[in-house]
């Protein structure tokens, strides 16, 4: 049997796992995966949420349900904008490495 | 008046003036800009005719939106410093020309006005938002259009790289944020901020440590918003390559709006005494090394946008102190009157610096040098805005950092205020640096011809600088907005 916990585990370690890429890994593109990562985790801990939470007449609660909609559509947006910049770069630059961002210094 | 036809009437101007650029001819895209201005100063105008109080509490979207004074001084806070950046964006217009791949004369300009536009929108929605679902909302449309507005000149090789670097980070902070809130919610079963505060008192001690975590990555991905110590690190590196106008409106809306959300979640979350305690020790720790890590940091700074990044994170711990003080009946006031002194001499600074910048090729302090032999009204204008983020007394800053140390003093935090005082010393000499490049060092081009300045943006500095020593000397008109 599935309890809340199980899912809360889960959605724990996808959280640490996108933020350890975020971290630790120097490609953008990677990085940026983990930061999708960790909306995602937020996705599934607010389904689990919703589901094992609080019942009113027999329904779940879908405030959190609907709050996932709008960030599955918030994260395509930044997808979308963050994308175009990742690109723009590479074309200037010809990397998509964090250490090659090194102009802006004192 | 209903109050949510504002954020309307803003969004179908962003749309409006969109299609419009889309059907201009190829050298008149930069035209919309006039529109874009006129249209928001119509809707400033509107939000005098707001009644706060009038606010229907049972319509359906009471549940998220709400138009109190806090709400309706922050919108007029995001209108007045939009305004402000598209004129600012109209005399920075030839440099971001110069850095977009397009050869053709005005193409790809049209944007640079029209998204400012929906990022207002944005922030008005984040001045009225009391449900985590709307501050979410709100802040990504913010967030995003900043992510564009950030790396707009693509051929800048600083513009782009800060653009990405403001991504990553930006969208790190909306993981936390969003993550938190969700165990916010799965606390409370609430998102609204209301029933948030509703529920707390009778939650369960076991419930606490979820609570705790929830609420502490919501206020960290708040305090890369307001640039808090130590969620700084972004700050120095955008603000250097992102546009000048878009620095200005980055450092004035951005953080403005991020300290109305604070606000607003602070309130649901200081409803027992155990959260109270630790949220405003959290804030005094914060406020107390975002004030001294902001002012040391600027001080050797050569380039006035690093200077002036930095010092926006200094500002932010006084503000965060206002914030430590919210005991004190004054405080909030404090706070809001910081706010628009900071609005108003920021933007002031970066008004001049785009000016000078423009004509002069660069912004390191070094450029100002003389300025006063070359355009003294603009050096006196800009002496002015220096004075006053400095806190020289009879200017709107000095007064701003009087009424946060008073409050902070009726709330008993002594120790930060002696540091708040050591940290405005130290402030003196690194806007003293920039006075007297303009006054004492000799230009690098005695000969060199006038800097031009648009009627508009002379009629802006104009005001900006009476506002500066107006409300410095008699304060009662800003006083009165707030109540």
């Amino acid at each position: 049997m599935l309890t809340l916990g199980h899912y809360l585990l889960v959605s724990g370690l996808l959280f640490a796992t996108g933020l350890g890429g975020v971290l630790l890994r120097r490609n953008i593109i990677v990085i940026f995966m983990g930061l999708e990562l960790m909306l995602n985790a937020a996705n599934l801990s607010l389904v689990a949420f919703a589901r094992h939470g609080a019942v009113s007449a027999g329904l779940p609660d879908y405030n959190a349900q609907v709050l996932v909609f709008f960030i599955i559509t918030v994260a395509a947006a930044e997808v979308a904008v963050g994308l175009a910049i990742i690109v723009a770069l590479y074309r200037q630059r010809q990397t998509a490495h964090v250490e090659d961002l090194n102009q802006l210094k004192f | 008046m209903n109050p949510i036809y504002l954020e309307i009437a803003v969004v179908v101007l962003g749309l409006l003036l969109l299609a419009a650029e889309s059907f201009a001819g190829p050298g008149r895209k930069s035209g919309i800009a006039h529109p874009a201005i006129t249209g928001l100063i119509l809707v400033f105008v509107a939000t005098f005719w707001i009644d706060p109080l009038a606010m229907d509490v049972t319509a359906p979207y009471a549940r998220f939106y709400s138009a109190d004074f806090l709400a309706v001084f922050f919108k007029q806070l995001a209108l007045l410093s939009t305004i402000v950046v598209l004129i600012m964006a109209q005399e920075y217009a030839p440099v971001v020309e110069a850095s977009l791949p397009s050869s053709r004369r005005g193409a790809g300009l049209g944007e640079f006005y029209a998204l400012p536009v929906f990022t207002c929108a944005g922030l008005m929605w984040m001045a009225s938002a009391v449900d985590f679902v709307l501050i979410f909302v709100s802040l990504e449309l913010v967030t995003i259009s900043f992510y564009i507005l950030v790396s707009y000149m693509r051929q800048d090789r600083g513009s782009l790289e800060a653009g990405v670097k403001f991504l990553v980070l930006g969208a790190l902070s909306t993981g936390f944020l969003i993550y938190g809130i969700t165990w916010i919610y799965g606390v409370t079963g609430q998102t609204n901020l209301h029933a948030i505060a509703a529920v707390i008192p009778a939650l369960k001690h076991a419930a606490a440590p979820a609570l705790l975590f929830g609420l502490g990555l919501v206020l960290v991905s708040l305090g890369f918003k307001v640039a808090a110590v130590p969620f700084q690190f972004w700050v120095p590196d955008v603000y250097q390559g992102a546009p000048t106008p878009i620095t200005a409106f980055l450092s004035v809306a951005s953080k403005a709006a991020g300290f109305v959300v604070l606000l607003r979640v602070l309130q649901a979350f200081v409803v027992v005494p155990y959260l109270q305690e630790k949220i405003m020790l959290l804030m005094a720790i914060l406020a107390g090394i975002t004030m001294v890590f902001g002012n040391l940091a600027a001080i050797p700074q050569s380039n006035l946008k690093r200077l002036l990044a930095y010092s926006s994170v200094a500002h932010a711990g006084y503000l965060l102190l206002g914030v430590a003080s919210l005991g004190a009946p004054f405080a909030g006031m404090a706070v809001l009157f910081y706010l628009g002194a900071y609005l108003i001499m920021t933007l002031l600074a970066f008004l001049i610096m785009a000016v000078v910048s423009k004509t002069v090729g660069g912004d390191d302090i070094a450029d100002f040098n003389g300025l006063n032999q070359r355009a003294p009204h603009l050096a006196f204008a800009m002496l002015l805005a220096m004075a006053s983020l400095a806190g020289v007394p009879l200017t709107v800053g000095f007064l701003g950092k009087l009424f946060i140390f008073e409050a902070a003093f009726q709330q008993g935090h002594f120790v930060l205020i002696a540091l708040g005082i050591v940290t405005v010393a130290s402030g003196f000499y690194y806007y003293l640096k920039v006075v007297r490049a303009m006054y004492w060092q000799q230009p690098a081009d005695p000969e060199a011809p006038e800097i031009p300045v648009g009627v508009a943006a002379r009629l802006t500095i104009a005001i900006l600088c009476a506002l500066t020593i107006w409300l410095g000397v008699y304060p009662a008109p800003l006083l009165s907005l707030i109540r």
